[in-house]
């Protein structure tokens, strides 16, 4: 977390700034999530910011320590569980008696059944580009050992 | 990559500002476009793919086109401009100059198609045109329908999440499949490794043997017959740790 | 079980290979578990699709609304006599490159990596029967999408054992994105003509239109481009030799058996339900640019087959003539012409695959890639190259084989339309064909195996393929015979009533 020479740290401004924001992109993304139903958004613009989060927090702090917060086992676990929360909610669809993906028969009356099945799939949406949009990040980062000032 | 149909409720005749307004935009996304082209700093083009993107973004939202605008904006601008400069990094910083012979056959693609396209101009429905067929039609009864049949706000999310729900979960294992490609092409810890496949008899022919001269350590394995441990390892492996993918 | 099947069988074949793709790519890398799943998988998928088979069949068309929402507001899977066969060929194929994976691609990929593989592969495999079963013209991109994007996957895996498997699936992402590409700016436009993304709807509107204006006559164009570079019509076909020699061996069967056919039922589909050759524009295309790009592919790819050294590249190139032989059916515009072409789908799918499945054996044998060092693979490998000649006779048109029945079927159609020029040009590049399968069996048959085969009793060292690998084989070179002996009963009925669905009328 803290860098080897503070005191002589280019990057303060940075760090500080950085720190302030990152929770806050995290917190937009979930309203991006959540605010999908009333307004433009969804899973995939949420996936993506929900990401943009981690990746800042890479590039100022190392990517080892955002493979600290998310490692790279729980990335591919969130690829593969994004997936399985859409079919999922197809396959639950199925043993209800309805067709795949009809979220009518998932709750006692259509409408609610829309809603729930519209949450569920909008959240798998989210967890598999979140975690393919790291994945990514993570599979070009690792290969250069480290961004030197100059890169930039 | 990211479905979205945009459902315009654009008015019938379009003030004459936002006709200004399109036309600078897409005079702006021309430009770039043509600077992208002729640049060699990948760093300058992707940072221009970057500004490609807002100004599309820009322009769907002149569009009515907001969730459309948003993503473009989100995944254009945003996160692939932060993976371009992943993937750049590992690669040159400039671009090899290409001779001119080899570029007159994608030219000629992009002319053939564009005036293709142009030639559909004059029978395609005036802009915001309330009788046109995609306004018309399916359009029309989404925007009727989903209150009553889904109860959502905003319209554009039922016809992704519900009414094209399985267009959506197709999306959904396109970028899964992605995922998988770069877990499996370069490992999330940068250590693909570099096996080599080896023949289970013996290898008559050595016109196509792999270059990359690794072999990559399997202990739980033996179903190959021919041994197949570890003979050394190159250090750009190493330095990176031998983890899991 | 059968009958929630027989109503829900046609989502459940696309949704499962999906849904475990997920769970595979989890799997503890544990010996053979990655691989027993996926196959598992693969034979359930198998099974639904014989069953979705035998319920079209008895109904006639099945309509699965996604969703439980009705068309157009929804997405629905259209089943006819046109795509349940092909839904079938492609879940068959997916098993047998399966099981034949279990031996080959453990030669080639790690253990490490075999979860994330097998689940990319039936991916693969869900993509292209998702491309074929559905009725949404949308949802056809989708799932292009799916399985190419899996596909370029597979074919860049093919790096452990040549590095030149990158810089192919490279040009592989590129011509197939831009084909894409150009696939889905004909929706769109064809979107703004029609006002639906549904193809029954699509069909309807547009014959109300008859034929529509411009802006149908554009989508049209770039629907065939777009479905031209994924079933690698000359000249689009360059990304197709490179993709084929290089990938995993398992995954060039796989490949060259199904991903161009499927996107050669969906030029059936644009090309005879959404759009219609009594449209004008339509038939121009078709019978001016599509079967003339077809001739000059069946000579050109036939020719540039016979020189290559490469086995895989040959068969690659040939499979580029033989696409030719497909779209010339296309281009005769008759009941008799699709039929012929339908029929060569099939047969094309069984030969190849068969054939890529022997070179594969070969390889993981011998390391054997090109011809000059197939010498005495019959004595070496006599099963392997029996099933190999087998096929190859098939792929040449001799007559009891498979591709002796379409291609008489081909040139039958032909025939009557009066193109003479067109049945001769099948007999040239058959007996091409003859000259670069016939080299190798000349290699194969009558050179002296390598002394590194030999043992010190002067007798050859056998070494036959192993038994997972010799099953799926043997079974594709009996099943291109038992065509050529019994195919015109059972064959060329399901394509003739395939050529009849997508021509109501009876041709021009």
């Amino acid at each position: 977390m803290t860098p080897d020479t503070p005191i002589r740290d280019p990057h303060v401004i940075l760090r500080v700034i950085a720190k302030f924001l990152i929770p806050l992109i995290a917190l937009f993304a979930f309203y991006v999530q959540f605010h999908g139903d009333y307004g433009p958004g969804g899973g995939f613009q949420a996936g993506v910011i929900l990401a943009v989060s981690v990746i800042l927090y890479a590039l100022i702090f190392g990517l080892d320590e955002a493979k600290r917060a998310f490692p790279p086992a729980l990335i591919r676990v969130g690829m593969s569980l994004g997936v399985l929360l859409y079919g999922g909610t197809g396959v639950v669809a199925w043993m209800m008696g309805g067709e795949f993906l009809n979220y009518s028969v998932l709750a006692h009356d259509a409408i609610h059944g829309q809603h729930w099945g519209i949450l569920v799939i909008e959240l798998g949406v989210l967890t598999t580009v979140t975690s393919v949009m790291l994945a990514i990040f993570y599979a070009f980062g690792s290969r250069q050992p480290e961004i030197s000032d100059e890169d930039w | 990559m990211i479905l979205a149909l945009p459902i315009q409720a654009a008015p019938a005749s379009p003030l004459i500002s936002t006709l200004l307004l399109d036309i600078g935009l897409l005079t702006l996304l021309v430009i770039v476009a043509f600077a992208i082209v002729r640049m060699r700093s990948l760093f300058a083009i992707v940072m221009l793919q970057g500004v490609y993107s807002l100004v599309a973004a820009a322009w769907f939202v002149t569009l009515d086109a907001v969730d459309v605008a948003f993503t473009e904006a989100a995944v254009g601008a945003g996160v692939s401009t932060v993976l371009m400069l992943a993937a750049m990094l590992l690669a040159d910083r400039e671009s090899k100059p290409i001779p001119m012979n080899r570029q007159w056959g994608p030219l000629a693609v992009v002319i053939i198609a564009g005036l293709a396209m142009l030639y559909a101009v004059p029978d395609l429905p005036a802009y915001g045109d309330a009788n046109s067929a995609a306004n018309s039609y399916v359009g029309t009864d989404y925007l009727a329908k989903t209150a009553t049949e889904v109860d959502m706000p905003n319209v554009v999310t039922a016809v992704l999440a519900s009414y094209r729900g399985y267009d959506t979960f197709g999306e959904a294992v396109v970028i899964f499949a992605a995922g998988l490609g770069v877990l499996l092409l370069l490992g999330l810890n940068g250590n693909a490794g570099h096996f080599r496949a080896d023949v289970k008899g013996r290898r008559l022919s050595t016109a196509t043997a792999p270059s990359g001269s690794a072999k990559h350590a399997e202990p739980d394995e033996v179903s190959g017959g021919t041994a197949r441990n570890a003979s050394g390892v190159p250090p750009s492996i190493t330095q990176y740790g031998e983890g899991t993918l | 079980m059968m009958s929630w099947l027989s109503t829900h069988g046609a989502a459940f074949a696309i949704v499962l290979p999906l849904l475990m793709a997920a769970v595979v790519a989890l799997l503890p890398s544990v010996r053979r578990l990655a691989w027993a799943v996926a196959t598992l998988v693969a034979i359930a998928v198998c099974a639904t699709a014989f069953i979705v088979l035998q319920t079209q069949i008895d109904a006639g068309v099945i309509v699965y609304e996604m969703g439980g929402w009705a068309p157009p507001h929804g997405i629905s899977l259209r089943l006819d006599a046109v795509n349940a066969p092909i839904l079938l060929l492609i879940a068959a194929m997916g098993v047998l490159s399966l099981v034949y994976a279990e031996p080959a691609t453990h030669a080639e990929v790690e253990l490490k990596k075999r979860g994330p593989f097998y689940a990319a592969m039936l991916l693969c495999i869900a993509g292209l029967m998702g491309m074929v079963v559905t009725g949404d013209a949308f949802n056809v991109f989708v799932f292009l999408e799916v399985s190419s994007i899996s596909g370029y996957t597979l074919v860049a895996m093919g790096a452990n054992r040549d590095r030149r498997a990158l810089t192919a699936a490279f040009n592989y992402l590129i011509l197939g994105s831009i084909g894409a590409t150009f696939f889905v700016i004909g929706v769109g436009f064809l979107y703004a003509e029609t006002g639906t993304l549904n193809m029954e709807d699509m069909r309807a509107i547009l014959a109300n239109l008859d034929g529509g204006s411009r802006v149908a006559q554009v989508a049209f164009g770039f629907i065939v481009v777009g479905l031209g570079l994924k079933l690698a019509m000359f000249p689009l076909h360059t990304w197709l030799p490179g993709a084929y020699a290089y990938s995993p061996t398992m995954v060039t069967a796989f490949l060259a058996s199904t991903a161009t056919k499927a996107a050669l039922y969906l030029l059936y589909r644009f090309c005879f339900t959404v759009f219609d050759p009594s449209f004008e524009y339509v038939a121009v295309v078709l019978t001016y640019v599509v079967t003339g790009l077809a001739v000059t592919g069946m000579i050109f790819a036939s020719l540039q087959a016979f020189f290559q050294t490469d086995a895989r590249r040959t068969l690659a190139f040939s499979s580029v003539a033989q696409v030719g032989y497909m779209l010339l059916g296309i281009g005769i515009l008759s009941v008799a012409g699709l039929a012929g072409s339908y029929l060569h789908l099939i047969n094309h799918a069984v030969v190849k695959g068969g054939l890529f499945l022997a070179l594969g054996a070969m390889w993981y044998q011998f390391g054997i890639t090109r011809i000059s060092d197939m010498a005495g693979l019959s004595k070496t490998m006599p099963i392997t190259t029996a099933a190999f000649t087998v096929l190859a006779f098939s792929l040449i048109g001799v007559p009891f084989t498979a591709g002796f029945v379409s291609k008489v079927a081909l040139a039958e159609a032909a025939a009557e339309k009066g193109w003479w020029w067109a049945v001769a040009v099948i007999m040239v590049t058959s007996i091409i064909a003859l000259f670069y399968m016939g080299r190798m069996m000349m290699v194969a048959y009558f050179s002296p195996p390598p002394a590194e085969c030999l043992r010190e009793d002067g007798k050859v060292l056998r070494r036959e393929a192993p038994i997972l690998m010799l099953i799926p084989l043997v079974g594709l070179a009996m099943m291109s015979i038992l065509i050529g002996l019994r195919g015109n009963v059972i064959l060329t009925d399901i394509s003739e009533n395939a050529a009849r669905v997508l021509i109501p009328g009876g041709g021009l």
